[in-house]
C-alpha cells in the first residue's frame, strides 16, 4: 500500500516536471535560433532577440555569487569551527534561518531602499547583485555549515595532531573535504538568482542596453520574460526566452556536478 | 627504574577534569628516554586521557581543564607561554583508527613538513622516502605515491600514519593510543617491529588494550584503573612479581 502511494506520488511529481520542461520547450524552442540569442531586442523585445538579457542573466548571478560565497563561507567556518555552540550561534542560526523564508520582494525592496536609492546607486548590476547576495546567504551559509560539520573529526584531530593550527586544519583538512557541500550550496544560490524576478527588477531595473560596468542597468532574463508576457509584447518571444533560460539553468548544474565530480575522483583515486 | 636514565616526560600529580568528571587523579610518573613505556588498564580507566594530555589534544574537547605539570625537557607543557604548535610537532600521536587523511600517500607524508615551511621538492622526496621505510611502508607503496592514502589497507594505513610522524623533523616523542586494536596479527607485529626499531631515536608512549603487546614490547609499563596510576615498573616486574593486587588480577585476565 505505501510503496503504491509513495510510487504514485513520485510518478506524479515526474509526470508534473517533464510536462513544464515539455511545455515551455516545445513552445519556445522553434524561437530560438542563433541570431534570436546573438542580437539585441527591437520594439521592447517584440522583434529582435535577447543577446543583453542573456549577458545580464549571467553576469548578475555571478557577482552575485562572488560576493556571497566568501562571506558565507566564512560564516558558516566561523560558526562551525570558532565557536563553541552558544546563546549567540544560536542566534545567528535562527536569524539565517529567518532570513531564508523571507520573500523575496522584500529583499528586492530592502534593495531598492538601501542600494538603489540611499546609496544612490541607481538600478545597476551591483545594486542587484547585493540585493541576490543578502538573498541567497542563508542557503549558502546552512549548505556549507552542513558540509562542514560532516567531516570527520578524526581528520581534525589528525590535523592538529601534526602540529597544524586550526586555520591551517581549516584550509588544508576541512574545506577541501566540505567542497562539494559547499558547490552544492553555490548552485542552489547561482539557480535561485537566475530565477529570481521580483528583486532583481527593483534594483537591477530592466534596461534593455547592453551593461558596459557594474554600474549599468540590466535585465536578466527571468525580467525580460516576465515583462514579455505581463505587458502582453510578445508571447512567442517570453516563451522562447524561458526555453533559453532553462537550458541556461541545465548547463550550469551539468557544468558544476561534473567539475565537483572531477574534483572528488582526483582526490580518491 | 634506576635513576640513570634521561627522563623525557616528568608527569607531577596531574589531574585532567572532564566537565565535573576527574577522569585523571593525580597521576605522577617518569617516563624515560628512548623506551617503550607500555600503558594497560580497563577501558575507562583514564590511559587515553593521560595519552593526549601528553601533547595537549585534550584541549580540543570542551569543558576541560588540568591540574598539575607535565614537564617535557624540563619545560610545562601546560604553561601559558608554552606553544601549543611546537609541541604536537615534537610529541607526535597515533590514532586507534588508522586515519589517512583523503590525500594522496605522498601528501599524507609531507603534511607535518609542508605545515612547517619545507618547500623544495627533493627534501620532501627525500623526507617521504626516508619516512616511509621507519614505517616499513615503502616497499609496498614506492610505485603508488601518488594514489589516495584511503585506497591502502587499514594496516597500511596506520603505517602511514607513524610514517607521517616520522616525517616531522621535530619529533621526539611518539604516542600511540592502541594502534592495533583494529588490526589483524601479522599487521600488529609490522608495527611492533618498527617500534623496538625506532625507540632507538624516539622515546615511545603506547596505550594498549592488550596486555601480551604491552608484554612483548613494552620496557616499562604502567597500569591504570579508574584514572589513578596503580603501579609501575619494569615490564617484567609488572608481569611477573607486581606489588599490588589488582595489577596481578589484571595482567592474569582475572578481570578487565
Amino acid at each position: 500500500m505505501a510503496v503504491t502511494v509513495l510510487g504514485a506520488a513520485t510518478l506524479l511529481t515526474v509526470v508534473v516536471l517533464v510536462f513544464i520542461i515539455a511545455f515551455v520547450l516545445v513552445k519556445g524552442l522553434p524561437g530560438v535560433t542563433w541570431e534570436f540569442l546573438s542580437s539585441a531586442p527591437k520594439d521592447m523585445g517584440k522583434a529582435g532577440g535577447i543577446f543583453p538579457t542573456l549577458v545580464g542573466t549571467v553576469l548578475l548571478p555571478l557577482l552575485a555569487i562572488a560576493i556571497a560565497l566568501p562571506l558565507g563561507v566564512g560564516t558558516a567556518v566561523y560558526l562551525t569551527e570558532y565557536t563553541r555552540e552558544n546563546q549567540l550561534t544560536r542566534a545567528l542560526r535562527f536569524g539565517t534561518d529567518c532570513l531564508a523564508g523571507i520573500p523575496s520582494i522584500i529583499f528586492g525592496l530592502f534593495g531598492f531602499i538601501f542600494f538603489v536609492v540611499m546609496l544612490k546607486m541607481g538600478w545597476c548590476l551591483l545594486s542587484g547583485a547585493l540585493t541576490l547576495a543578502i538573498m541567497v546567504l542563508p542557503t549558502i551559509i546552512r549548505t556549507s555549515e552542513e558540509a562542514i560539520r560532516s567531516v570527520p573529526n578524526a581528520y581534525r584531530e589528525v590535523s592538529f595532531s601534526l602540529g597544524a593550527t586550526r586555520w591551517e586544519t581549516v584550509l588544508k583538512v576541512v574545506l577541501p573535504n566540505a567542497l562539494p557541500g559547499i558547490v552544492t550550496g553555490m548552485i542552489l544560490g547561482i539557480g535561485r538568482s537566475i530565477g529570481e524576478t521580483a528583486a532583481v527588477i527593483f534594483t537591477a531595473g530592466s534596461s534593455l542596453r547592453m551593461p558596459m560596468s557594474v554600474f549599468d542597468s540590466v535585465r536578466t532574463m527571468s525580467v525580460h520574460f516576465y515583462i514579455l508576457a505581463r505587458e502582453g509584447i510578445s508571447n512567442e518571444n517570453a516563451y522562447a526566452t524561458a526555453a533559453v533560460l532553462i537550458i541556461s539553468v541545465l548547463l550550469i548544474n551539468l557544468v558544476a556536478y561534473s567539475m565537483m565530480h572531477r574534483f572528488i575522483a582526483k582526490r580518491s583515486k | 627504574m634506576s635513576d640513570s636514565l634521561d627522563i623525557k616526560i616528568a608527569v607531577n600529580s596531574f589531574r585532567v577534569f572532564q566537565g565535573r568528571e576527574e577522569a585523571l587523579r593525580g597521576v605522577t610518573l617518569d617516563i624515560p628516554a628512548n623506551r617503550i613505556l607500555g600503558i594497560i588498564g580497563p577501558s575507562g580507566s583514564g590511559k587515553t586521557t593521560f595519552l593526549r594530555a601528553l601533547n595537549r589534544l585534550n584541549d580540543l574537547m570542551p569543558d576541560t581543564h588540568v591540574e598539575g605539570q607535565v614537564l617535557l625537557d624540563g619545560n610545562d607543557i601546560y604553561h601559558p607561554s608554552f606553544d601549543v604548535v611546537s609541541l604536537r610537532k615534537r610529541v607526535g600521536m597515533l590514532f586507534a583508527l588508522p586515519v589517512a587523511l583523503p590525500m594522496s600517500i605522498y601528501e599524507n607524508v609531507v603534511y607535518g613538513p609542508r605545515l612547517s615551511g619545507v618547500r623544495k621538492r627533493a627534501l620532501l622526496d627525500a623526507i617521504v622516502e626516508r619516512s616511509l621505510k621507519s614505517a616499513f611502508l615503502w616497499d609496498e607503496v614506492k610505485d603508488r605515491l601518488q594514489m589516495s592514502g584511503l585506497r591502502l589497507s587499514g594496516g597500511q594505513q596506520q603505517r602511514l600514519c607513524l610514517a607521517r610522524v616520522l616525517a616531522m623533523e621535530e619529533v621526539e616523542v611518539i604516542l600511540l593510543d592502541e594502534p592495533c586494536s583494529g588490526l589483524d596479527p601479522i599487521s600488529t607485529a609490522k608495527i611492533e617491529d618498527a617500534l623496538t626499531v625506532l625507540k632507538e631515536k624516539y622515546t615511545i608512549v603506547l596505550v594498549t588494550n592488550n596486555t601480551k603487546q604491552a608484554a612483548r614490547v613494552a620496557d616499562d609499563t604502567a597500569f591504570f584503573l579508574l584514572g589513578e596510576l596503580v603501579e609501575y615498573g619494569p615490564t617484567k616486574k609488572i608481569f611477573t612479581v607486581p606489588d599490588d593486587k589488582r595489577t596481578n588480577e589484571y595482567v592474569t585476565g582475572r578481570f578487565g
